[in-house]
């Protein structure tokens, strides 16, 4: 899976087919309180389920107003 | 779009067949586009209507810092703005000075203010105060937040009296107001604790509204993102400093484990606020012996702190 992280970095990790959204963003370290997630340009919710084939970016919300 | 595969079927809760873009935790409820966007909308509408933030004739100054709450509070305060009777809304914006963080923020204030006609002041504190923050904080960064918080507090009551505002619109959200409740519990400071809550009752100052404190900083970060309106802006480099930032993180994982934690710390105040009555915060009124701003003690804060700067 192709996986853009909050300081603009790409990974390609090999992750469980399909993944939810909340158990990808933990095993990256992230809270996802903290983070939003889009699907191939998409916001989606931690519930959803991500296949092999989606582009995931991961967005920080940043602290300040 | 009704799904075909897995990963788009229409989860549990759902208002709609539509994509769900948001899961709010505390309610089940996953939230479409649209569906987020008038939730959204009609929760603050709702805030502004029961609290009366706002009223016919109301000139609504909004503290445009150009980050992402104030950039959320406009965009949704120009969408209400003709349902509410009468009100004009204009920005102002603090340049406190602090390189590398405010230049961005200033420019996409600046932007935003234009793409909706809105009058625009700004205020600095080189204007105001002889200097920028980076040359007042240095060597004492540690206090960063409770300086700058002295000097915008007084730069918030000049520019909304400059731009003639009879309420000043503040972007705080829920995350914002549970880590303040959680903070003045912790410092023991219960008369701060109620302050906080609201519009000054006491008329000294013109009235501060919150119309995003019901709004979490999560759903203020989608609502934007929904408006391709987010941007990617730098942290205020002396946000690291403060204990708002070690109550934020704790409050985060209790509300991540315990959905409606921050509300619940809304809801305690609220109740406080109703047993009290005021009776904590009616302090005597004073004024500053040297420069005359309504204050609690014999100097004010900001006269006190002059004399360090
Ligand atoms: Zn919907
Ligand atoms: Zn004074």
């Amino acid at each position: 899976m192709k996986i853009i992280l909050p300081d603009k970095t790409i990974r390609y990790q090999k992750v469980p087919n399909p993944v939810p959204v909340e158990a990808l963003i933990r095993d990256l370290g992230f809270d996802p309180i903290e983070v939003l997630v889009a699907r191939n340009g998409t916001l989606v919710t931690e519930d959803a389920l991500l296949e092999e084939s989606d582009e995931i970016r991961i967005i920080r919300i940043a602290h300040g107003g | 779009m009704a799904g075909t595969v897995s990963s788009t079927k229409t989860p549990p809760w759902s208002l709609c067949t539509e994509p769900a873009v948001f899961h709010d935790k505390r309610t089940g409820r996953h939230l479409c586009r649209d569906h987020f966007i008038s939730d959204v909308e009609s929760r603050v509408a709702e805030t502004i209507r029961g609290r009366r933030l706002i009223v016919p004739g109301d000139h609504v100054v909004i503290a445009l810092s150009g980050g992402k709450d104030s950039t959320a509070l406009l965009m949704i305060l120009a969408r209400l703005l003709p349902a509410l009777e009468g009100v004009t809304l204009s920005a102002f914006t603090i340049d406190e000075g602090i390189h590398g963080y405010r230049e961005d923020t200033i420019r996409s204030a600046d932007e935003l203010v234009k793409k909706y006609r809105l009058t625009h002041t700004m205020i600095s504190f080189p204007d105001l105060f002889g200097g920028t923050l980076d040359v007042f904080l240095e060597g004492r960064e540690p206090e960063a937040c409770s300086i700058c918080g002295i000097l915008r507090r007084k730069a918030l009551n000049v520019g909304a009296e400059r731009a003639g505002a009879t309420k000043l619109a503040t972007g705080h959200n829920l995350d914002d107001e549970a880590q303040s409740v959680f903070m003045n519990v912790l410092r023991g400071d219960l008369p701060r604790l109620l302050r906080d809550s609201g519009s000054d009752s006491q008329g000294r100052f013109i009235p501060r509204i919150k119309p995003l404190m019901f709004i979490s900083e999560k759903e203020i970060a989608v609502y934007l993102m929904l408006h391709g309106a987010w941007a990617d802006l730098p942290e205020c480099p002396y946000a690291v400093h403060a204990l708002r930032g070690e109550v934020r993180r704790m409050l985060a994982v209790l509300e991540s484990k315990h959905p409606g934690t921050m509300l619940h710390l809304m809801e305690s105040r609220a109740q406080i606020e109703a047993h009290c009555d005021g009776s904590l915060v009616a302090e005597p009124m004073r004024h500053c012996a040297e420069c005359g701003d309504p204050c609690s003690g014999e100097i004010c804060q900001l006269c006190n702190l002059k004399k360090t700067l």
